[in-house]
Parts: C-alpha cells; sequence; structure tokens
C-alpha cells in the first residue's frame, strides 16, 4: 500500500478518526524559477545543466543577486529546497574568477559537514576544475592539516574546531585571512541560546582577525523557518543582513493528522500513552513498506520504541536490520551506517530523536510520526519536513502525550498550523560567555586601549578587569595575554561544561569498548549507578560511574524495566537588578540567581505497563548554574489567610500552568525555561513563583517574561478556567493526584488577587 | 550591581592597578663568553661531515662559524598568544664561543627584541636548534607575523638536533630530550637547573614585579641550552667520522640505519659489520643483508643470511630470505623447499614460539611449503 491509499484508508477507518482532532491536506505547490543570473560563473553552467538543472529556483536566484550585490544574505529555506545552491554557486563562481579566494564553512555538526562537502565535491568534479574542499575538524589528520592551512579554497569546518583549533593559531592560516571572502553557516536556527551566544563571539573574534589580516569577507546564512531569522542572524554577526525567504521549491501533497490518545480515565484526566500508540503507527507503515521516521522527545523513548518495532521484524537469526535507533550518543561511525541505509532505502524505520532533525541528508522519506510534540513550532516544521518529497504524497502523524502542551497543540491545531514558529533567542552579551571570549581574543591579538570587540558593551571595563586578574597586561596602550593556559581550551561552546562523560561497556572484560558519550549535565541523570542504559534497544546497566574521571562502566543486562530519575533542584539569589510592588503588597523581580541541581534518586518502571517497580538512592555531586530569572510573590495577607498545605498546592498549579503559558507566549522551547514554586523561598522570604532561563548566565528569557508578567499571570488564569476538567488535570495546573482536590480551585483564586 | 561588580561576582577579586611606566626604546640584551676548549674539534667541522649528518641543502664551503645556534623561552606551549620573551642566539667567535640573549622586559619591547633576532639570524648560513622545526621556528614566524615584520630571515637551512639525536640515540635511550642527552651522552649532567615547565609562570611574576633576580636562573639555564647545542653537533660529528668509537652497539646500529638513510651505503654497512657481534646482532645482521639485496649484490646478501643460519641468529627470517632467493632467483625448487622445512623446524623452537605472530608466520610458510611442491611436481610432469 502506498501512502495515499494509507491514507484513504484509514479516512475510512472510524476508530481511528474518532481520536483524530485534525486532517491537514496541505496541497501541492509547484515549483517556482529564474533564469540563471549573469553573476554566476560560465562554467557552473554545464555541470548544473548535465545534472538536469536548467534555472534557478526563486530563492536560489535571489540570494546569487543579493550577494553579488555586495550584501550579507540570510536564506530562509525549508528541508529539501537545494539551499546549498544558494551558497555553493557564488562561492565557486568567486573561486573560478580568483583562485586565491577563500571560503569558510561553518556547520553545527560534523555529521553534516561531511554531508554537504561530498554534494560540493560532486559539482567540483562535473566541472573537472582544481578547487580544494577539505574539511578541517577533529578528525582531520595531522598529517593533512598543513596542505589544509595552505591550500583549501573551502575549509570546512565547525564553530567548536573554528574557536579552539583554527583562530588562536591564526598565524599558521595566513593565506585564509588574507584571502578570506565568504563565510557561510548553515542552521543559524541551531544557534540559540548557550550555543548561539558563544558563536557569535567566535564571529567577532574572526572578524577582529579578519581586519588584522586586511580582508571582508561577506556572510552567507542559511536558517530553517523560524520566526525571527532577520533578528537572530544580524544578532550573531552584528550587521544587517538581506533576508531572502521566497521558497521556489516544488513540494508534493501532504497530509498532516493530529492524533490525540483516548482518554481512559475521566475523572483523573487521564490518556492512553502516546508510546503504545506510535508504536502501533510506525507497525502500521513498516508492515506496508512505507518508509519512515519516528522522532521521539527523549533518548529513553528513542530506545524503548526501537526494541518494540525490532520485535515486529526480527528474523529467525534475530536480525532486525531494517529498523534502527538513531540519537546523540552513538558513535560517528554507526550513524553515518544508518543515514546510508536510509538513502539506499535498506532501512525502513528509523527512531530518532532531534539528533535528525537537522539537515543530515537521509533523502525525503513517506512519512513522520512524531511522538509528543518536540517543544518548538520551529522543531515540528523540521521534523515533519522529514517526511515529504517532490512529488508524490506524504503524511505527517503528531500524536500527542498527556503533556499539557501536546494537549494544548492537539486541540488547537490552528495554532500550530498557523502561528508563526518560535523566535530563536541568543545574548551575545552574557558576561560569562563575553568574558570568556574576552580572554581568547586577547590570546589572539593584543586589544589596544581604545579597542571595541564587535560590537560588545564595556570592553573597556573587561579589559581593565582582566589586567586587574593579572590575565591580561597592560602595557603601553595594549592589552596583551599573560597567562600560561590556552584560553580556548577551557570554554566549551555548547555548554557550560567542558566534559564530556565516556561509556565503556565492561561486559567483555578482556575487550572494554567505548558506546558512547554523554553532556555534563545529562549524565547525572541517565548514567547513576544502577541506572538502566538503552542503546540501540539493548539494556545495559550503569555498574559505576567516576564522576571526575568522567566515565561510565556498563555492563549488559536482561531485564524487564528501565529507570527514571528525580532532579532536585535547589535556588539561592546573588543580585537583584529591579523589582515593583503589584496587586497590592505582592512584588515582582527580577535578577540573577544560583541554581543547584542534584540528583538522589531513582525508579525502576516496568516495559509495557510502565508501573513503577521500586526506588534506588543516587549519590552523586552537585551541578551549579548561574542564570537570570524572574519572580512573583504572593500579597502578605493572601497567604496568610490560606492554610499552607493548600497554598502549596495552589502555588503548583500556576508553576504547571506558567510552564504551559511562557514556552508559548516568550516563543522558546519548554527545556529552555524552568519554573518553580517556593512556598518560603530562600530570594524574597515569601511564597513564591520563580522563572529562570535554564541556561547559564541566561539568555534574556527572564527578561522578556518581566515585560509581560502581568499578560503570562492573565493567560495562565485563562488556561485554568478554559479547562473543562475539575479539580485539575494534565492540560491545566496538573493532575489532581498531584495538585489535590483543591489544587485547581485555590490556583485559580491566588491568579484572580494577582491579576486584579 | 555594576559592570565591575558583576564582573568581580562572576569571576573573583584579586590583584591591583599598575602604574604606567615609560615608553621602551629596546630590550635588554646579555652576552656570555665561554673558552674555546669546551667545544672540542667546533672550529674544524667541516661541510662534508655535516652533509653526512643531514640531507639539509647546506652552503658549499661552510665555516662552522657561521652556524647561528639558537633557542627561545616562552610564556607558553604555543598558540599566537605564546610569545618568546628571551631569545638566545650562540656561534663560534675569534676567542670562544659566545651567547648574545635579548630578553623584552616587557611586552612593547618585543618590536626590538625581534629586530636584533633578524639581524642576528642575517649574518650567519645556518640555523641549529633543538625541535625548532616544530617549536621555535614556527613561533618566531608567528611573533613577526603579528609585529608585521619580514619573515624571510628565518628561510635558513636548519639543522634540527632533536631529529639527527633520535636518529641515534632512540633505540637505547627511549626519550632524548636536551638534559638527558647532556647528562647520558656528553657526560654532564645539570645542576640546580629551572624545569622547563616553571619558565612561564616565572616570566609573568617578573612582569608584575619587575625583579630581575627571577630571571637569572632563565638566563642561564637558556646561555646552557645554547652552548650544549654546539657541542652535542661536533660530539656527533665526532661519531659519524668515526663510528667505531661508539661503545654501545644499539648506537652503532642506529648509526648504520642514519647513514643508509642518507645513502651512505658503504659506511653503513661498516656500522651493521660492527653491530653484528653485539646485543644488536639479528637487526644487524638482517639489515646488512636487506642492504645489500638493495643494491642488486644478491651474491653478498646470501652470504650474510648464509652465516645468520649458521650462527642461529636472526629466527626464521634467513631461512625465508634463502628459501625465496632458491625459488625466485635461482629457481631452485627443492632447494627453497629444503630452506623452507628448516624454517618450519626452527620455528618449534621454544624461543621463537613466544612471538605472538607464530600463526601467521606459520601459516606463511605453510602456503609457501605447498606451493614449492606443486611447482616441484609440475616441473616434474613437464619433464616426463
Amino acid at each position: 500500500m502506498n501512502v495515499s491509499q494509507l491514507a484513504d484508508q484509514l479516512r475510512r477507518d472510524h476508530m481511528f478518526m474518532k481520536d483524530v482532532t485534525r486532517w491537514e491536506v496541505i496541497p501541492a505547490r509547484e515549483a517556482r524559477t529564474m533564469p540563471f543570473p549573469a553573476s554566476m560563473d560560465e562554467r557552473l553552467k554545464p555541470a548544473l545543466e548535465r545534472r538536469g538543472i536548467h534555472e534557478l529556483y526563486t530563492h536560489q536566484a535571489k540570494s546569487l543577486e543579493a550577494i553579488a550585490r555586495g550584501e550579507d544574505v540570510t536564506v530562509v529555506t525549508p528541508t529539501a529546497s537545494g539551499k546549498t545552491m544558494c551558497y555553493n554557486l557564488p562561492v565557486l563562481s568567486a573561486i573560478l574568477k580568483d583562485p586565491d579566494t577563500r571560503a569558510l564553512y561553518l556547520f553545527p555538526t560534523k555529521a553534516l559537514s561531511a554531508d554537504q562537502v561530498s554534494e560540493l565535491y560532486d559539482m567540483i568534479e562535473e566541472m573537472g576544475v582544481d578547487i580544494k574542499t577539505y574539511t578541517y575538524d577533529g578528525d582531520t589528520p595531522a598529517a593533512a592539516r598543513r596542505a589544509v592551512r595552505q591550500a583549501g579554497h573551502i575549509v570546512v569546518t565547525n564553530p567548536d574546531m573554528l574557536h579552539s583549533g583554527i583562530l588562536p593559531h591564526h598565524t599558521k592560516w595566513v593565506k585564509l585571512f588574507e584571502n578570506l571572502r565568504y563565510i557561510v553557516i548553515d542552521e543559524i536556527h541551531t544557534y540559540r541560546g548557550v550555543f548561539g551566544s558563544n558563536l557569535a563571539n567566535v564571529l567577532r573574534r574572526l572578524m577582529r582577525l579578519c581586519e588584522f589580516y586586511g580582508s571582508h569577507p561577506q556572510y552567507i546564512l542559511c536558517s530553517a523557518t523560524i520566526a525571527n531569522p532577520r533578528e537572530l542572524a544580524e544578532t550573531l554577526i552584528g550587521r544587517p543582513v538581506t533576508l531572502v525567504d521566497d521558497n521556489g521549491a516544488p513540494m508534493g501533497e501532504r497530509h498532516f493528522v493530529f492524533y490525540n490518545p483516548p482518554v481512559v480515565n475521566r475523572q483523573l484526566g487521564i490518556r492512553q500513552g502516546a508510546v503504545p500508540v506510535v508504536r502501533s503507527i510506525s507497525g502500521m507503515l513498516l508492515k506496508n513498506g512505507i518508509q519512515a521516521i519516528t522522532f521521539a522527545r527523549s533518548r529513553l523513548t528513542v530506545e524503548v520504541l526501537t526494541r518494540y518495532l525490532k520485535d515486529m521484524v526480527r528474523d529467525p537469526l534475530g536480525n532486525a536490520g531494517r529498523v534502527r535507533g538513531y540519537r546523540g550518543g552513538y558513535l560517528p561511525g554507526e550513524r553515518r551506517e544508518i543515514e546510508r541505509g536510509l538513502r539506499a532505502g535498506k532501512v525502513d524505520a528509523v527512531i530518532s530523536t532531534n539528533a535528525l532533525e537537522l539537515g543530515i541528508d537521509i533523502g525525503a522519506l513517506d512519512a513522520c510520526v512524531m511522538c509528543g510534540y518536540p517543544g518548538t513550532i520551529a522543531s515540528a516544521w523540521q521534523q515533519a519536513g522529514r517526511a515529504g518529497r517532490r512529488r508524490g504524497t506524504s503524511i505527517v502523524f503528531f500524536v500527542a502525550s498527556s503533556a499539557a502542551i501536546d494537549q494544548y497543540i492537539v486541540n488547537h491545531p490552528d495554532y500550530f498550523l498557523h502561528q508563526s514558529p518560535e523566535n530563536a533567542l541568543l545574548n551575545p552579551d552574557n558576561l560569562y560567555i563575553l568574558m570568556s571570549h574576552f580572554k581568547c581574543a586577547a590570546f589572539e591579538l593584543p586589544f589596544e586601549d581604545n579597542d571595541q570587540f564587535g560590537n560588545a558593551p564595556g570592553s573597556k571595563d573587561i579589559l581593565e578587569y582582566l589586567d586587574e586578574q593579572g590575565i591580561l597586561h597592560h602595557a603601553e596602550g595594549r592589552y596583551h595575554w599573560s597567562a600560561e593556559d590556552f584560553p580556548a581550551s577551557e570554554i566549551s561552546l555548547r555548554s557550560a561544561a567542558a566534559e564530556n562523560f565516556i561509556i565503556v561497556d565492561i561486559t567483555d572484560p578482556a575487550h572494554h569498548r567505548v558506546v558512547g558519550e554523554m553532556d555534563r549535565f545529562t549524565a547525572p541523570m541517565l548514567l547513576h549507578e544502577n541506572a538502566i542504559y538503552m542503546h540501540e534497544g539493548r539494556q545495559f546497566q550503569v555498574e559505576k560511574l567516576d564522576f571526575d574521571a568522567c566515565k561510565a562502566f556498563i555492563r549488559a543486562v536482561d531485564v524487564g524495566y528501565y529507570t527514571d530519575a528525580d532532579l532536585n533542584i535547589n535556588l539561592s539569589l546573588l543580585d537583584v537588578e529591579k523589582e515593583e510592588p503589584f496587586a497590592g503588597t505582592a512584588v515582582a523581580g527580577l535578577g540573577e540567581i544560583k541554581v543547584t541541581a542534584l540528583v538522589t534518586m531513582f525508579k525502576k518502571i516496568k516495559f509495557d505497563t510502565h508501573e513503577t517497580l521500586g526506588f534506588g538512592h543516587v549519590r552523586l555531586p552537585e551541578t551549579d548554574m548561574h542564570t537570570t530569572a524572574m519572580w512573583w510573590t504572593l500579597p502578605d495577607e493572601l497567604a496568610e489567610k490560606i492554610p499552607s498545605d493548600r497554598l502549596k498546592n495552589g502555588m503548583m498549579g500556576i508553576a504547571n500552568l506558567l510552564r504551559i503559558v511562557c514556552p508559548l507566549y516568550l516563543m522558546c522551547a519548554p527545556q529552555d525555561i524552568a519554573v518553580v514554586y517556593q512556598v518560603r523561598s530562600p530570594i524574597t522570604d515569601k511564597p513564591t513563583i520563580i522563572f529562570y532561563d535554564n541556561c547559564p548566565g541566561g539568555i534574556g528569557l527572564a527578561h522578556k517574561a518581566y515585560g509581560m508578567r502581568d499578560l503570562l499571570l492573565q493567560k495562565a488564569l485563562q488556561v485554568a478556567e478554559d479547562c473543562p476538567c475539575e479539580y485539575g488535570c494534565p492540560s491545566c495546573v496538573g493532575p489532581v493526584g498531584e495538585v489535590g482536590e483543591d489544587g485547581k480551585r485555590t490556583a485559580v483564586r491566588l491568579l484572580k488577587e494577582l491579576t486584579k | 550591581m555594576n559592570l565591575r561588580d558583576k564582573l568581580r561576582a562572576v569571576g573573583g577579586t584579586g590583584g591591583s592597578p599598575r602604574p604606567a611606566g615609560e615608553a621602551s626604546t629596546d630590550c635588554r640584551h646579555f652576552a656570555v663568553y665561554r673558552p674555546a676548549e669546551e667545544f672540542p674539534g667546533a672550529y674544524d667541522l667541516s661541510a662534508e661531515t655535516l652533509r653526512m649528518m643531514s640531507d639539509r641543502e647546506l652552503p658549499e664551503d661552510l665555516d662552522p662559524r657561521r652556524i647561528l645556534y639558537l633557542d627561545t623561552e616562552t610564556t607558553g606551549l604555543g598558540g599566537s598568544g605564546t610569545v618568546a620573551f628571551l631569545v638566545g642566539m650562540g656561534f663560534l667567535g675569534d676567542n670562544g664561543f659566545e651567547v648574545h640573549q635579548f630578553l623584552m622586559r616587557d611586552y612593547p619591547e618585543e618590536p626590538y627584541l625581534l629586530k636584533h633576532v633578524a639581524a642576528g639570524l642575517g649574518k650567519f648560513d645556518v640555523l641549529c636548534t633543538f625541535n625548532g622545526t616544530t617549536f621555535d621556528v614556527p613561533l618566531l614566524e608567528s611573533r613577526l607575523l603579528m609585529n608585521r615584520m619580514d619573515r624571510s630571515c628565518l628561510d635558513l637551512p636548519h639543522l634540527d638536533l632533536l631529529h639527527m639525536c633520535r636518529r641515534l640515540w632512540k633505540l637505547r635511550l627511549g626519550r632524548c630530550n636536551l638534559g638527558r642527552l647532556e647528562e647520558v651522552i656528553l657526560g654532564k649532567p645539570r645542576v640546580d637547573d629551572l624545569p622547563g615547565s616553571e619558565v612561564p609562570q616565572r616570566y609573568f611574576t617578573y612582569l608584575k614585579t619587575k625583579r630581575m633576580e627571577l630571571l637569572e636562573d632563565i638566563l642561564k639555564h637558556n646561555a646552557q641550552d645554547i652552548a650544549s647545542l654546539c657541542v652535542l653537533l661536533n660530539h656527533m660529528a665526532d661519531l659519524y667520522r668515526h663510528p667505531e668509537k661508539i661503545r654501545f652497539s644499539e648506537d652503532v646500529y642506529s648509526m648504520g640505519r642514519a647513514l643508509e638513510k642518507l645513502e651512505r651505503t658503504e659506511d653503513a654497512r661498516r656500522c651493521y659489520r660492527l653491530a653484528r657481534r653485539g646485543r644488536m646482532g639479528d637487526l644487524a645482521g638482517s639489515a646488512l643483508a636487506v642492504s645489500y639485496r638493495r643494491t642488486g649484490e644478491r651474491e653478498e646478501a646470501v652470504r650474510v643470511w648464509q652465516e645468520m643460519v649458521r650462527e642461529r641468529r636472526g629466527g626464521i627470517e634467513p631461512y625465508v630470505e634463502l628459501a625465496k632467493y632458491e625459488e625466485h632467483v635461482r629457481r631452485n625448487y627443492p632447494a627453497a623447499l629444503e630452506w623452507t622445512e628448516q624454517a618450519m623446524i626452527r620455528l618449534s623452537e621454544p624461543s621463537l614460539r613466544a612471538d605472538g605472530t607464530v600463526q601467521q608466520v606459520q601459516n606463511e610458510l605453510q602456503y609457501r611449503y605447498q606451493r614449492l611442491k606443486r611447482r616441484i611436481k609440475e616441473k616434474e610432469q613437464d619433464g616426463t
């Protein structure tokens, strides 16, 4: 059965359709094209024509024109619209015209760069010209590095390598820096939060060096669909950009199915879980030979689903290669193999975390199943974009979990279909990040007294401070690096913590092997001792977690359960920036806090029934994070009137409501923020609800929330009042089991007081 | 909180502002003189001997007084934020060995220091360093570039003693750092030397306090390094000229390998022959035979292998080589079979069984054995 037939059959299936809240058909779209622009080098035309390309899509042609005018360009395109041509054509044209020209390509991951380079190689080969494209990353052999530095026309790398491998050694890259004409940055929507704030500073350093070497490169940026591509691009590079968002690529018909699993317990508002539903939808696709990708939110769910689907197709020898899991933490070789399998059609079903959301080339698939809302509209469209060929029909299933935000989306499909996607926010001037990069920049090139660092504020203060600390040394109008260490090695662009944990399989005592890695913040949750760690559906138990050496030792096991750890959060106040009274004696505040996270225990959960089998203790050191926060205290008289346990339930309800409302109105991902409540807060000494930026230093979300603090409370109240449940459910204040029978009533009462 | 307070909260506190100094005009210069007797043979070093030691292009009529010995002291291990704050340059003068050291007392003096270095380099024909190819030269290149100065002064023929020393002594010593070479090869261990790892911190402390005595150890250490370069080079030259002076058979064998790489085949074979009687007999014998085979002197090679078989040296290698020779050159299959059989017998001796590759070698022998049997049979059939 093909996709159209399957769609027809499903639409006639009443049992299925009763839980479908919306079946949207997005009609096919014709291609819109323009002739090759004059700025494109003649030699490219025959090469393109041999590949069947006789004209460019409108967005490609318009990018080329803007680039030819010398403008910095940001191209916004959905998956599979031929965006690489938007930068490859102008770059190749420029190198053909002047062989001294150099270009730098930045991709967020190694996998992506490997992919895009192979496409570039094909073009160059097709033309039979001598243009050298090299990948420069941690895997580049030492012997090849010299050649890359000297001769590479196009150097493909990632922000991390630029930061620690290229910029600090810029004197070895004279050729590149002196002749740098284009800086291409793909997938810029991934550079939000800490990563983006770091990249913006890496680019400030890059431009500082270009100035030293006398080059004036132009930026070509590409982004998936987000709400603020221009703002993001301009914040990243610190200069105005020309936006090209007129997508001319064709697209086949697409079906978008919103599915809400049925309610199994109406009083408690409990629905059937998303995982069993996805298991049967993905299973149905697999049986019909429709190549599909299933996205799950957590690594754990990926592993659980992979195991279910593998079991469906296992041959007598136990092999199930047609079904593969894919997530961060698999080793690169294994990932490449899965990607190749997908392109070659050897893999029929892949179950992935958002790791496959990016432009890694796995070809276009027929179907996509989303197990739960990925958190943002942008992300959801990226995932949905994995299904959809230029011709032919494709289908996307969104299966809602009981999480409030999922329920909101599945019951308001229009919000999803018509709301503009999220903003990608970053804050290059986050003081932690900024100061780190000042150090790196000073190492690379001394600062003059009046030098600025891109458009960063407070250069003079920061330089003087670093001089006082003895890290820089001021002499005759210049600040020189004056410490033994190599500053770039101390800074990881992707998180505040530098080191990843290595996962070592010790099942075979004679042959220990590394099977994966995990970042420092996630490790305590998933790799604590006795945790069940899953890898490609196989179970391992963590035997030992060596926190100081960043190593986890695991051993293969076969048990009927998985584990889930509880995270404990403590807050303390560092500084108050603003405070304002409201609703009588209540106070809203904005400031900096320290968040201490600690994993103390975990649950064992049975497969299939998902019941809790038992608990275990975890003994691990806590992790610290400084960030920005905003808070609301409750009015004194109200807090005194309500008994404390009831007050606690009401506040828990408000926190749950804010967790739903804030991501929607701040347009950010749910995991970017955290909302907690404290009946007696060490921050204010009063009952307080605290919202904080969930990344070190903050990326500006707390400031944005402070600006709309009244609106957020109003919207929280509205969600609670609009919800048909009586005492609370997962879609508003939280389930009754959590907030108690008076939770919803108290939350509504408090919110009414606060919004009076 | 204002920005400065926040910076303190984020990064901690300490230190106090430093008063501004006067504009700099030059860097500091030190000179050290050492008597010529400390450098035996140095004034007689010939271009011919040097060419025996290195494959670098060297000037036709090299005067040993036109070799510049250079060593830097730096603020770190690399990257464009690492600075050479002290550069020492030594050479043979009319009245002994002279070391001239240029020290930047603060960062603004760097251009002056570099100017002296460039001028110094300009007066010599050959540069001699220890690990300069990967460290000192790229570092100076980077510093010149960052000060927008001409880098061509570094384009001198370069003798990197680290590589030359490794060739001769790595087999015996393992690690070849300058301290170890001074101690073991020159027999002059250093006393009270400042460990290299402490150098950057010393200099940073000096920058803050400007107490010159902090740098005394560094200056002494640097001058000693440079003098050692000259002694070491001439010690090596002596050994290249008179390999029979070498007391360790590992070193004799290493010398042979080094000479062979520089295509001084006769000298190399002389070393191998010397080394055949010692601990390195197996390796030296096989190197000697391979050397003959390489130049087409097969009969000589065969004679060496036969000697090795007689002396029971070199494991099964000589048997295999002899089998190959009989099979492929002489086409004497029965003789080849005989050698192969002997090799198989030899391989069963317990002293050779410990080697982890035994199984693979056995398989190869087995394969050779079968093939020879087949060939003998085919030949018999052809004959009838």
